[in-house]
């Protein structure tokens, strides 16, 4: 190049690189920063990460947590890495993905709820979508972008339009369910308020094959994608987000005779005995009490016949846990078969606390009533097989959350503690417990200083992104140190009006109604994760200073409040009736609009 | 008589309103009502153009038949369900499309019905 085309034709070229040049260097993955935390540093090998993440799985229902299921390749797992007893994450299933995949705060994620859940007026918001906003960078992106091969088989709930399906989020072979749930053994919706389920290969609507179990299917596709490009040397990102245990809580009947006649002692007797089970294992301290929860029916009332139903849904359950696991342990022995296990780490966690909103009477006339209109049925012989609708009792739920108080949706522990397990061959600490504060937000970093991956810069692909917000959990994995958070550090959320907040050993939080009195209380989480001593009379520095740390935290995340009537089940319904016959509804009115003036010309002139 | 056939003719009149209107509301599920799939680009806006402007003009074509009671305000809607079924015949005639029996039948029986009506409740010519 001559100095007459630099200071020619070039120059508006030159002037232009100048420009973009340093947007383009802040938004590319600066692999070269900061890795000094890696667990890698002295290995070029990068460990390829599976990401497992279980539906409402309740914070004692592994048995390495304390629980009768039998869950053996788990407890594999948490024997070779740390198990997390003080692991927090949402209280419900799109917030916990949001902040899981991207390590920002749920509401600048554009996902402070579901959105089957977010009323119209909230509705209005551009961050109150209920979907992965622009404005977020996903580990997988990160991952991609820093030469990984990224595969995701699962629930995905963060957006349903092709923009916002996980093949434009950074993966690179999919296999989704854009819905909240959905049948475990066909293609079928498990709420009317959806048409169909709508499941996603690579972004395309798919049909799923006649013998579908979607624990076995969603780790057949998480192999498949995993074996396509076993033959080159990158390393692998897999997110499996399993169904299970959400509703409809569905397993095969093998698994399901593991538990028949296991429940019957009932939920009360098993929330005591997990409890006891957790306290031996070390999971809560031996100190630690429990209340009996308000959704826990009295055993000795029921006749029967209820017992032995309300046993073998429970069973049904425990099964399906069970199914999870040995699915876990194909992919497991997969990666030993193929030498990939070594440098494999596995996450484990679930997205939130045991599900407590099931039927108390299940299978009552008028709800076998309901199911069969949408071809279901909720028999006890073929509970939990194909073309059945179950669902685990609040009661039971209550066991799944032992000790916990309250459950999914709301802010008490056993909506939002849940196990976290971290494991692999190339983890330091082994069969260790860690009682350190850590948060759903904490996944996405740590998996990126595992992987030696950068953090996104302040603008990423061109566009300014939030910043991460999670911390790095290595130091834990390394032994290095006890806590990450510091005492003063604070972790705040909200949920359809609940609303929590975290600091040191300590908890603010608010449960709204049904199972919440709308009051502000104060634990200590570590020394009562049972949260059954409210300490905010007895500490009134502490709550007031809290409470203005959780009202920062609304302003800094533009938390928007709810109407005092909201009620988080009612608007499901109202927002699943205009979803599925707003367009018809509307159509009427308008059909209406248009004839009527014709019927009164007609009227008046015919008189 | 003349109330029972205004009645008679009326009703396929709101269809027809409430499938043009459906073409602007909810083009897809209207797209699957005829069989065919929804398009983009150009081919969205002639879809929902013209079949929405077809179904709303047909409906109103009736009504205004029907309070003016003027015979000449029958035949646009005449002409227009009475091509589409002789030209659906010619389609599957000339271009290989099915024989859509049961979309031409009941066209043919509003056209009908619509002529019919023509003859028996104008007042005007």
């Amino acid at each position: 190049m001559t100095l007459a085309t630099i200071q020619g034709s070039s120059w508006p070229r030159l002037l232009l690189l100048a420009i973009v040049m340093p947007l383009l260097a802040s938004s590319l993955p600066a692999q070269a920063a900061s890795m000094s935390t890696s667990l890698f540093t002295e290995s070029s090998e990068r460990p390829n990460i599976v990401l497992i993440l279980a539906d409402d799985l309740g914070f004692t229902d592994l048995a390495s947590y304390g629980s009768e299921i039998s869950t053996p390749n788990l407890s594999t797992l948490a024997k070779n890495g740390l198990s997390f007893t003080n692991y927090h994450t949402a209280a419900s299933c799109a917030p916990t993905r949001a902040m899981l995949l991207t390590g920002v705060n749920n509401h600048r994620a554009g996902v402070p709820n579901i959105p089957e859940m977010i009323p119209p007026q909230q509705r209005r918001h551009a961050h109150y979508q209920g979907t992965l906003g622009r404005n977020v960078v996903t580990v997988a992106t990160l991952l991609q972008d820093n030469g990984y091969h990224t595969y995701m088989a699962g629930k995905w709930h963060l957006g349903m339009t092709p923009d916002l399906l996980p093949s434009r989020r950074g993966f690179e072979q999919t296999i989704a369910l854009a819905d909240s749930g959905a049948d475990n053994w066909e293609q079928k919706p498990y709420l009317p308020i959806y048409e169909k389920a709508n499941w996603f290969a690579d972004g395309e609507e798919t049909t799923l094959p006649e013998d579908f179990y979607s624990s076995r299917f969603l780790v057949d596709k998480a192999i498949e994608f995993i074996d396509s490009n076993h033959a080159d040397d990158k390393p692998f990102f897999t997110y499996l987000p399993f169904q299970a245990v959400h509703m409809p809580v569905q397993a095969p009947q093998a698994f399901i005779d593991h538990y028949m006649g296991v429940y019957e002692a009932g939920p009360q007797a098993l929330r005591e005995q997990r409890h006891a089970n957790a306290i031996a294992l070390g999971i809560v301290p031996a100190s630690s009490p429990m209340v009996t929860m308000a959704t826990t029916d009295d055993w000795q009332a029921m006749s029967a016949e209820k017992k032995r139903y309300e046993a073998k849904r429970m069973a049904v359950y425990a099964a399906m846990v069970e199914a999870m696991d040995y699915h876990i342990g194909r992919l497991i022995e997969y990666l030993k078969e193929t030498d990939q296990y070594k440098k494999t780490i596995f996450i484990f966690a679930s997205d939130n606390g045991s599900e407590a909103s099931g039927l108390a009477n299940q299978n009552t006339s008028l709800n076998q009533r309901v199911l069969r209109a949408q071809n279901y049925n909720a028999d006890y012989t073929t509970l939990g097989l194909k073309g059945s609708f179950n669902a685990i009792s609040p009661s039971f739920a209550s066991a799944s959350a032992s000790p916990l108080a309250y459950y999914k949706f709301y802010v008490g522990e056993g909506g939002m503690r849940v196990p976290l397990i971290i494991a692999g061959d190339s983890i330091p600490l082994k069969n260790e417990l860690s009682n350190a504060f850590s948060f759903v937000t904490d996944i996405t970093p740590t998996i990126l200083a595992l992987t030696q991956t950068a953090k996104p810069a302040e603008r990423y692909g061109g566009r300014k992104v939030e910043a991460i917000i999670g911390r790095n959990l290595l130091p834990l994995l390394n032994g290095h140190t006890k806590r990450v958070y510091a005492e003063q550090d604070s972790v705040g959320y909200e949920l359809g009006g609940h609303a929590a907040l975290f600091q040191g050993d300590f908890k603010i939080s608010l449960n709204r109604a049904p199972l919440g009195n709308n009051e502000w209380r104060l634990y200590n989480i570590v020394t009562d994760p049972g949260e059954s001593k409210d300490l905010s009379s007895m500490m009134p520095a502490r709550l007031q200073n809290m409470l203005g740390l959780y009202h920062q935290f609304t302003i800094d995340n533009k938390v928007l409040p709810v109407a005092a009537n909201y009620y988080a089940q009612r608007q499901v319904a109202l927002n699943g009736l205009q979803q599925r016959f707003g367009s018809q509804i509307l159509l009427m009115i308008l059909t209406v609009l248009v004839v009527l003036p014709f019927y009164l010309v007609y009227r008046l002139s015919h008189k | 008589m003349k109330k029972v056939l205004s009645v008679i003719i009326a009703l396929p009149a709101v269809m027809f309103i409430m499938t043009g209107l459906r073409w602007l509301v909810d083009p897809a599920t209207a797209a699957a009502q005829f069989g065919m799939p929804l398009l983009d680009g150009i081919g969205l806006s002639t879809q929902i153009g013209d079949l929405a402007a077809f179904f709303i003009a047909g409906g109103m074509f009736v009504f205004i038949a029907l309070i003016t009671s003027k015979r000449s305000w029958y035949y646009p809607p005449i002409m227009l369900v009475g091509f589409t079924a002789l030209f659906r015949v010619l389609a599957w005639l000339l271009h290989d499309a099915t024989l859509a029996v049961q979309m031409i039948v009941p066209e043919i029986v509003i056209a009908v019905l619509l002529l019919a009506a023509s003859r028996i409740i104008p007042e005007h010519e």
